[in-house]
């Protein structure tokens, strides 16, 4: 209760309030691109994993704690409900479901006495629609939500950067960028310095004179 | 016109009403945001202002669509600088009556390049490339702000970027609202994508002094962005055509800043992609070329002595013209007396000029590249490339950018230099809920946060919790633990940056944490949430759970982001020195 009174401090009304943290997956699974953690070598257990694992193994009756806040309430909700759209929809249909519901709940176009329950809820619409719109992403969600643990969509990102890490249009620019940063290295490598370069190195050398 | 006393009034002024906002916030609900009260208080449209490094311009909607403002001279784009005089009191490019001549602005008198300096310290090389300047930049190189000193009277007086923006600010504000015939309280205004939360807070503060609101700070490639959603959106009602999404790569480089944009756009609402930039402009190219013509030229711009600031002010002047003509001719003959008796006179070519800059356009190949690898998109998936601001008709930044993009072409109608200022007019009537009936403000762009967001972990590690390229507003959080057996207090140090060292990102702020269960390290539960809100500020939340639950041991820590000012590039140094690991927190491994 502490927490989420805190985590949640934009809230003028408690009652139409999410809670993100104790078991409200779509937040805790928030936590940015895994490839860029694992590349940073930082290897943190994200707060999504563990809370799947907690979430498999407890009581269904512990997620009505958090069923009871309300409209925004979103552990019983999927993505596909969030969107408002069916379980077969199309990606258009994806892109299309999230245009409209950011048109709605977006703090800029909202109505300003609900901007912050509003906020929440496009929140929850970007995490729906980021998880719905990668194919592969999607693939696993949907294979969850079968088993009817939809809520722990959590192993995504890890699952995710995987293929993220195959598919080729990563490939493609990074042969690209390497290449670029090849030819600026071997630029400035040695008497193939630039202009500016060589002036600058000049300048440093007859300083040191 | 206006007086320093002036300012000081402002700022005074603003703080006063800062201060019954606060009052306001309290009395209704603890957490209502500046932008909640200007929406919630009647307040009037919102003017657009592009801020830029060496021209300026302030844009209005008028009802049907965006106006741009003209100084006295009927100039819509207003050079950048404030001029210093001896009991004068200090004027801009803005409200002169007789135009301040090259000469008059490089003696030393006039600062400029204020977007350069600004939030910056003094080890920052963007610093260091200003001291070539005409007016007085110096830097002792310990992290803090350098000092800067405009000539008046032949004395260096000294003054700081925020009160030069907030001078020219006001003059801008001035003629607005003589030309409007009202107040001007709230303005949208462009920032360069790589501007740190600081400089964001510098920014704000020049406003303040200025008597100026931010509405919204708002990127400038993201402005062209929301332009040319306007655009799509009126061609397709015109053409009767269904939400088809275009995607378009927006490449804006100024005088001090060069950045992108990828932004999709379908019926109306953008999403910004990608988005990057760096500090790499004309001004760059400008001390290349001055460099080549003059190897000597550090060093003369180095005494700061009346004769040598003249002799530069001629090269310089000689230099930009060069510049710009060969963006139409293929050589161009450079014939200047310095006055001391030497004199340059030579031909430079195209060629040399790219040659001479090399560097600076892989760089911007490079930004190219990285920006379409961070919004997942390849050439092929672009419809529309964009080329705004003054380095765009430079004929080699073009066939750069469109032969990565693999266009022939850049798109058509959109205005280069007057695109920014367009966006962000734009912005201003939509965040301050004008309707039109036409439904061309009908629009809706969903940001990214430029820099990813996180704190140090494992030494001088950095673990990012917001990336960078986040759709806002946004929450995201991360578990960590101690790193030292019965450790009871941590270390929260914010970082914002994109290095896998926490020292070498830009600090934002710490605090502690306290009353960590007593346990052996690596088991106990650290939570840390980021909260970017409607109004892009930054929360921090963090607090340690009871073993094995997630029950907060204690109420949690709320801190608003960034929490310090100035020698803030000391204090993760000084914290280092001071605590040591002591108080670390560490990454959780990952389970196998």
């Amino acid at each position: 209760m502490i927490i989420r009174a805190i985590m949640v401090p934009n809230c003028g009304n408690g009652s139409i309030c999410p809670s993100p943290t104790t078991t409200n997956l779509p937040f805790a699974g928030s936590t940015g691109h895994g490839r860029l953690v694992s590349m940073a070598m930082l290897r943190p257990r994200l707060l999504e994993q563990r809370s799947a694992s907690r979430l498999a193994s407890r009581p269904p009756a512990a997620a009505g704690d958090v069923g009871t806040i309300g409209e925004l309430s979103t552990t019983t909700e999927s993505f596909y409900e969030l969107l408002g759209i069916p379980v077969s929809g199309s990606h258009d249909d994806i892109k299309r479901a999230y245009k409209q519901l950011a048109r709605k709940y977006h703090p800029d176009v909202s109505p300003p006495d609900r901007t912050e329950e509003y906020t929440q809820r496009f929140i929850l619409v970007q995490e729906a629609y980021e998880t719905l719109s990668d194919p592969e992403c999607r693939a696993l969600y949907d294979r969850y939500l079968a088993r009817g643990l939809h809520y722990a969509l959590s192993a995504r990102r890890r699952f995710g950067e995987e293929l993220e890490e195959k598919s080729g249009w990563k490939n493609r620019w990074q042969d690209q960028l390497v290449e670029l940063k090849r030819r600026s290295t071997t630029r400035n490598s040695e008497d193939n310095l630039s202009w500016g370069a060589r002036m600058r190195k000049r300048w440093a050398e007859s300083l040191a004179d | 016109m206006l007086s320093f006393k002036l300012i000081a009034m402002f700022w005074a002024l603003s703080r006063l009403i800062r201060m019954a906002d606060q009052t306001y916030t309290v009395a209704s609900d603890g957490e209502t945001s500046a932008e909640d009260i200007s929406k919630l208080i009647p307040t009037e449209l919102a003017i657009g202002m592009d801020i830029g490094t060496s021209k300026c311009s302030v844009a209005i909607w008028n009802g049907s669509r965006v106006e741009l403002l003209r100084n006295t001279r009927n100039q819509k784009l207003i050079r950048s600088y404030v001029l210093f005089k001896d009991e004068m009191l200090p004027s801009g490019g803005v409200s002169a009556e007789v135009p301040h001549g090259d000469p008059e602005i490089l003696s030393g008198s006039a600062v400029f390049n204020m977007k350069r300096l600004i939030g910056r310290i003094d080890t920052d090389p963007v610093v260091h490339a200003c001291k070539t300047l005409p007016f007085m930049v110096q830097t002792l190189d310990i992290g803090v702000r350098p000092f800067i000193a405009a000539l008046v009277n032949n004395v260096w007086r000294s003054t700081t970027p925020e009160e030069v923006l907030a001078i020219f600010l006001v003059e801008l504000k001035v003629m607005a609202e003589l030309q409007l015939k009202r107040p001007i309280q709230n303005a949208v205004l462009t920032i360069p994508v790589s501007f740190n939360r600081f400089q964001l807070a510098r920014i704000e503060r020049a406003c303040a002094m200025a008597g100026i609101n931010v509405f919204r700070l708002m990127p400038e490639p993201t402005a062209v962005a929301l332009l040319y959603a306007q655009q799509q959106q009126q061609s397709m009602h015109e053409n009767m055509g269904s939400g088809i999404e275009k995607v378009a790569l927006i490449f804006s480089m100024g005088a001090g800043y060069c950045d992108i944009a990828i932004t999709a756009t379908a019926g109306g609402v953008s999403q910004i992609k990608a988005l990057l930039g760096i500090p790499l402009g004309g001004e760059d190219l400008l001390q290349n070329i001055l460099r080549y013509l003059l190897p000597d030229f550090e060093r003369v711009c180095s005494n700061h002595s009346l004769e040598n600031i003249k002799s530069m002010a001629l090269l310089r002047i000689a230099a930009q013209n060069a510049i710009h003509k060969l963006s139409s001719q293929t050589s161009v003959e450079i014939n200047v007396d310095l006055g001391d008796g030497s004199k340059i006179s030579r031909s430079l070519t195209r060629a040399e000029f790219e040659e001479v800059n090399d560097e600076v356009f892989v760089e911007c190949e490079k930004l190219i590249a990285q920006c379409l690898l961070d919004a997942k998109l390849t050439a092929e998936d672009l419809n529309d490339v964009i080329l705004v601001g003054g380095c765009s008709s430079i004929p080699k930044i073009r066939s750069l950018v469109l032969g990565l993009c693999k266009k022939r072409d850049s798109y058509k109608g959109i205005d280069s230099l007057e695109a920014a200022v367009h966006g962000a007019a734009l912005e201003g009537a939509i965040a301050s809920g004008i309707n039109n009936s036409s439904g061309s403000l009908d629009l809706l762009t969903i940001q990214a946060t430029p820099l990813s967001l996180g704190i140090r972990v494992d030494g001088d590690g950095f673990a990012p919790i917001i990336h960078r390229n986040t759709a806002v507003p946004s929450r995201k959080e991360m578990l960590f633990t101690t790193a030292h057996d019965n450790q009871t207090e941590a270390l929260i140090v914010v970082y914002e940056g994109e290095s896998k060292k926490a020292g070498e990102n830009n600090i934002l702020g710490y605090f502690k944490i306290t009353g960590i269960p007593s346990a052996p390290k690596g088991s106990a539960e650290i939570c840390v949430c980021m909260d970017i809100d409607a109004s892009n500020i930054l929360r921090v939340y963090a607090g340690a759970f009871l073993l094995g639950t997630q029950q907060a041991v204690s109420p949690f820590l709320e801190v608003r982001m960034p929490t310090i000012d100035d020698g803030h590039g000391w204090c993760g140094q000084a914290l280092v020195n001071m605590y040591g690991s002591t108080m670390d927190l560490a990454t959780i491994p990952k389970k196998v």
